[in-house]
């Protein structure tokens, strides 16, 4: 019997109270998704180059488990009271029959255990699934191929997913239920679990709209003009100042509305407006902080979805641009055994266009009290191209007011080569013409042939950024224009010196050995008289063959290849940390903020729709009371419809504000590693419509529920007669 | 005063609940009419299906079987859009325990009817004002219902089921959450309106002191119509009321009606 009516009632919980269902459906899918991570293919393949990192970052993810278990536990605590308060007249029932409560204490946990159970089963099937999706989309979409997909089931994440969800359900149903029992059978019998409203004094007033105005535009205003000022510690002073303005918003939002019930008086004999507004006054003045906080929440899901997605989408190009990439593998030092060791049978399959790629700095010419006297005098360039910048960089450079500068994208090419060679040109790195040649030769260019008295400028497309890889346009109008009219703009230890322009530029290493921003390419000769001998380095730099690679695609051989250098013992750096790198920024720059985002998102739409059904079903008299007043079904349902909007609408308008404030602010602080930034706008708005777009549909789930509390209304004026 | 012709005519109405083997009769052929400006009670105890004839004619209820006419249109027959706009409009309805929304203020809550069936605002403005006035329930019109006394909540009630004009009131047990005071005052403002303005009353009640208002009373038992009283001309309500009483001892408690 008590079986039966546990299974029945549980039963009856799911078919009633879908969106509760739901919620714990969600809650266990986030769990497992978040846990489950360590089980995605991009985490797999990374696991090869970054293990610490990946370590680092599941560490991380186990955190944010945490805080999503934290976070989730008020959401099922709110999603089982208005479960219960569904029910608190049943449960005055029980009372009343003589039911023991510890007797109904049971039952409503076991009731709860065969909910969790089914919520259990639904939500890890659902998590399994998108987490698998989320595995398969991402390394198709950041592996392109490189990384495998394979079927994973993480037992350790179904683990602790059952054991968190069931810990937080019960814990809330424990805290309920303890609440329930110090209510006396005659207020559950009345359904009086929740304070009546006291519509009459609504707490807050005009004056908490104008400081609550304030404290929004002071954040707005710190977030966009000085956020990076005391070490970013403004930060925390406009998330504070955000918060508390949004709550007195929504505070001085209730009184605002009332005020517009009673200056409205000209609605008020058009339909069911002032009801209407009533009741969504009703519904915000009583929880204003709740709306606040969803607002909030709302607010910082836009961010969040905003940056990870772009982060992720903007992945694509950046992790696959391989123009100034050249080289697959880059090998320390140019003792004979790497060079014999490369030529080898067991390596030459793997080994294309080896080339020796030497490099120092120039040597001072002499050391007077303490300052390096340089061989280079570049001063005529540097007129030239000072001459070259925008008249306003002009101005700001020659009257000194222009103090530091960082070399970015934006910048004219002019300023950012200055800048590079304010810092490099007094002991230029040096490379030789013939390691040069080489890097050419690999990408079919003819080799440099440089006169005694040539050079060429090497800049680092790794670091400078630059449009066209075998063109600085800039520099090579100046260098063009000099050879034009004879003119030398640079000399060294007193040789005038000609510039060969157009030069092409490609990385010289396959990753991060050789981090240099701009070199002088000189003949070989002049590199042996000029550099300095403490500071040279040599390295074998070498690619994967083209044929194997269209055979086997890139990672494969690299892999492979990978392998056998590493058997070897030497020193060495490939490709792929480069490309591992990248991705894992991507991956640990994404997922969380993406995962985080999708929450609160989650939450705040949950929150909005519980709050307003628990009003629906607390207020559900007074539709009776509209239809024996003649109130039509229809116009009901219009007022209904309107308040669930205007219900979502309200925080959303404001969250839509701070989220466009936050994503700009973001634009300009954080999401600094996007370099499309043309693309970044358009991305960011595209996923704050889809956190709209998704509101909508529970939106619309809400007024769906709502209509039918409103088509199942029927008068009944005792209770004996059905 | 009184106009000729039948406002509501209730015809051989039955209502029964339930399924066959657990058949229950609530109305077992119930007739009756009712004249233009009357003030009719109907009284009888528990169960009798007093509230079950009211919610018939109210339209809450469809009789199993009989007609209701009002004005001569059969009620019983009304579809949905029919009945939205005979409720509120063609009657007003007054709760025993108000109803009132306690999200509105006094006034937003007497207007609903109002806004609900469309009323020009000039005219609903006046209409709401005379009726505050003489249910002396103007300074607090501004108020909440958590802001009332009982009686003032009843009395804004009565302004919301009046300010549509409706041909009838039905009133279900209207003092039955009132003291004594305000369940006088109530009466006397409900007489006060049958009698000025000659609105049609159909009241249901136990208590036999409001029942006294009243110009008939009909007594129902058992489904069925036993017993009418008519109040005659320049008879006092302490006379009426007595009557009423030993009605009241012969229905209930009376010594011949021991079994």
């Amino acid at each position: 019997m008590f079986s039966r009516l546990v299974l029945r009632n549980a039963r009856r919980s799911r078919n009633e109270n879908l969106i509760y269902f739901a919620t714990l459906i969600t809650a266990v899918a986030s769990f497992y998704i978040i846990l489950s991570l360590g089980k995605q293919d991009v985490i797999f393949f990374l696991r090869e180059f970054e293990s610490h990192a990946i370590d680092n970052l599941l560490t991380e993810m186990r955190v944010v488990y945490a805080f999503a278990l934290f976070l989730l536990f008020f959401l099922i605590l709110f999603a089982n009271r208005y479960q219960l308060n569904r029910r608190s007249k049943e449960f005055g029932l029980y009372l009343m029959l003589g039911m023991r409560k510890e007797r109904l204490v049971v039952q409503l946990l076991a009731e709860g255990l065969v909910t969790s159970v089914l919520a259990l089963a639904g939500g890890l099937l659902i998590g399994g699934f998108l987490a698998e999706i989320i595995s398969l989309a991402v390394s198709k979409w950041v592996g392109q191929g490189i990384i495998g997909h394979r079927f994973s089931l993480s037992a350790s994440a179904m683990f602790f997913t059952v054991i968190g969800f069931l810990f937080i359900q019960f814990l809330a149903l424990a805290m309920l239920g303890g609440k329930l029992f110090q209510q006396e059978v005659y207020q559950l019998l009345n359904e009086q679990m929740d304070k009546k409203t006291d519509v009459g004094h609504v707490k807050g007033n005009v004056l908490h709209i104008a400081a609550g105005c304030l404290l929004l535009g002071g954040a707005y205003w710190i977030a966009l003009r000085h956020l990076a000022d005391f070490a970013g510690l403004l930060v925390f002073a406009a998330v504070a100042l955000g918060s508390m303005g949004t709550l007195l918003m929504m505070r001085g939002a209730a009184k605002l509305l009332g005020l517009l019930a009673v200056l409205s008086e000209r609605n008020a004999t058009k339909g069911l407006r002032t009801f209407t507004l009533r009741q969504f006054q009703e519904n915000i003045a009583n929880r204003s902080t709740s709306v606040a906080v969803t607002s909030i929440l709302i607010a910082l899901s836009m961010m969040l979805i905003a940056n990870g997605a772009s982060t992720l989408l903007s992945a694509g190009s950046h992790l696959y641009n391989r123009d100034a990439s050249l080289y697959d593998f880059t090998v320390n030092g140019a003792h004979p055994e790497a060079e014999k060791f490369l030529t080898s049978a067991a390596m030459a399959p793997y080994v294309e266009d080896l080339n020796l790629l030497e490099v120092g700095r120039m040597k001072a010419a002499s050391q007077e009290e303490g300052a390096l006297v340089s061989f280079v005098d570049w001063s005529k360039l540097r007129e030239q191209l000072i001459m070259a910048l925008p008249d306003k960089d002009r101005e700001q450079w020659l009257s000194g007011e222009m103090q530091g500068y960082t070399i970015s994208l934006e910048n004219p090419e002019a300023l950012n080569l200055l800048g590079i060679l304010e810092l490099d040109a007094r002991t230029p790195y040096l490379i030789p013409e013939s390691s040069y040649n080489g890097l050419l030769e690999a990408i079919g260019r003819p080799p440099l042939s440089l006169h005694a008295d040539e050079m060429a400028l090497y800049f680092n497309p790794d670091f400078v950024p630059m449009d066209n890889l075998d063109r600085m346009p800039v520099l090579d109008r100046i260098l063009e224009q000099a050879a034009n009219e004879g003119q030398r703009l640079i000399s060294i230890h007193g040789q005038a010196i000609d510039l060969r322009p157009s030069v092409p530029r490609r990385g010289l290493v396959a990753d991060r050995s050789v981090e240099i921003y701009s070199a002088f390419i000189v003949p070989d000769s002049m590199f042996e008289q000029f550099v300095n001998k403490e500071t040279y380095m040599s390295y074998w730099n070498f690619r994967i063959p083209q044929k194997l690679q269209e055979q086997q695609g890139l990672m494969q051989p690299m892999m492979e290849a990978r392998d056998i250098l590493q058997s070897a013992g030497f020193r060495f750096e490939s490709y792929l940390q480069n490309f591992g790198r990248k991705l894992f920024y991507v991956v640990a720059g994404s997922y969380t903020v993406l995962y985080l985002g999708f929450l609160f998102l989650i939450m705040a739409c949950t929150v909005l729709a519980l709050q307003f059904l628990t009003q629906m079903k607390q207020t559900r008299k007074r539709y009776l009371t509209l239809t024996m007043l003649g109130a039509k079904r229809e116009q009901m349902k219009k007022s209904m419809r309107r308040q669930v909007l205007w219900t979502f609408l309200l925080p959303l308008s404001l969250a839509c504000v701070s989220g466009a404030v936050g994503i700009k602010t973001m634009a300009s602080y954080v999401m600094n590693h996007i370099e499309n930034k043309a693309l970044l706008y358009p991305v960011a708005c595209a996923f704050a419509c889809m956190v709209v777009g998704i509101m909508a549909i529970y939106g619309a789930a809400v007024a769906r529920t709502a209509d039918r509390e409103i088509e199942q209304l029927r008068w009944k004026p005792d209770p004996d007669i059905e | 005063m009184i106009r000729q012709g039948k406002l509501l005519e209730v015809q051989n109405v039955h209502k029964s609940y339930g399924k066959k083997s657990n058949l229950t009769k609530a109305l077992n052929g119930v007739s009756f009419d009712i004249l233009p400006g009357e003030f009719l009670g109907i009284m009888g105890p528990s169960g009798s299906g007093k509230t079950t004839l009211l919610n018939c004619i109210a339209t809450i209820m469809k009789p199993t079987s009989g007609r209701v006419l009002l004005n001569g249109k059969n009620i019983s027959a009304f579809d949905s859009k029919d009945l939205a706009e005979y409720r509120g409009r063609r009657i007003g309805y007054l709760f025993q325990d108000f109803e009132l929304l306690d999200n509105l203020t006094g006034r937003e809550n007497i207007l609903l009817p109002v806004s609900i069936h469309g009323m020009e605002l000039a005219k609903a403005r006046a209409k709401l004002q005379e009726l505050a006035d003489f249910l002396e329930i103007a300074d607090i019109l501004d108020k909440f219902p958590s802001q009332m006394s009982g009686g003032q909540k009843q009395r804004v009630a009565a302004a919301r089921c009046l300010i549509s004009d409706p041909d009838i009131v039905l009133a279900d047990e209207p003092t039955g959450a009132l003291d004594t005071r305000s369940a006088r005052t109530l009466m006397n403002k409900l007489d006060g309106i049958n009698r000025s303005s000659g609105r049609t009353i159909l009241m249901v009640s136990h208590d036999p002191n409001a029942a006294s208002f009243c110009s008939r009373i009909l007594f129902i038992q058992d489904g069925v119509i036993f017993h009418e009283l008519r109040r005659r001309q320049e008879e006092s309500r302490e006379l009426f009321y007595d009557r009423i009483l030993q009605v009241l001892a012969q229905l209930g408690g009376g010594s011949a009606n021991v079994l």
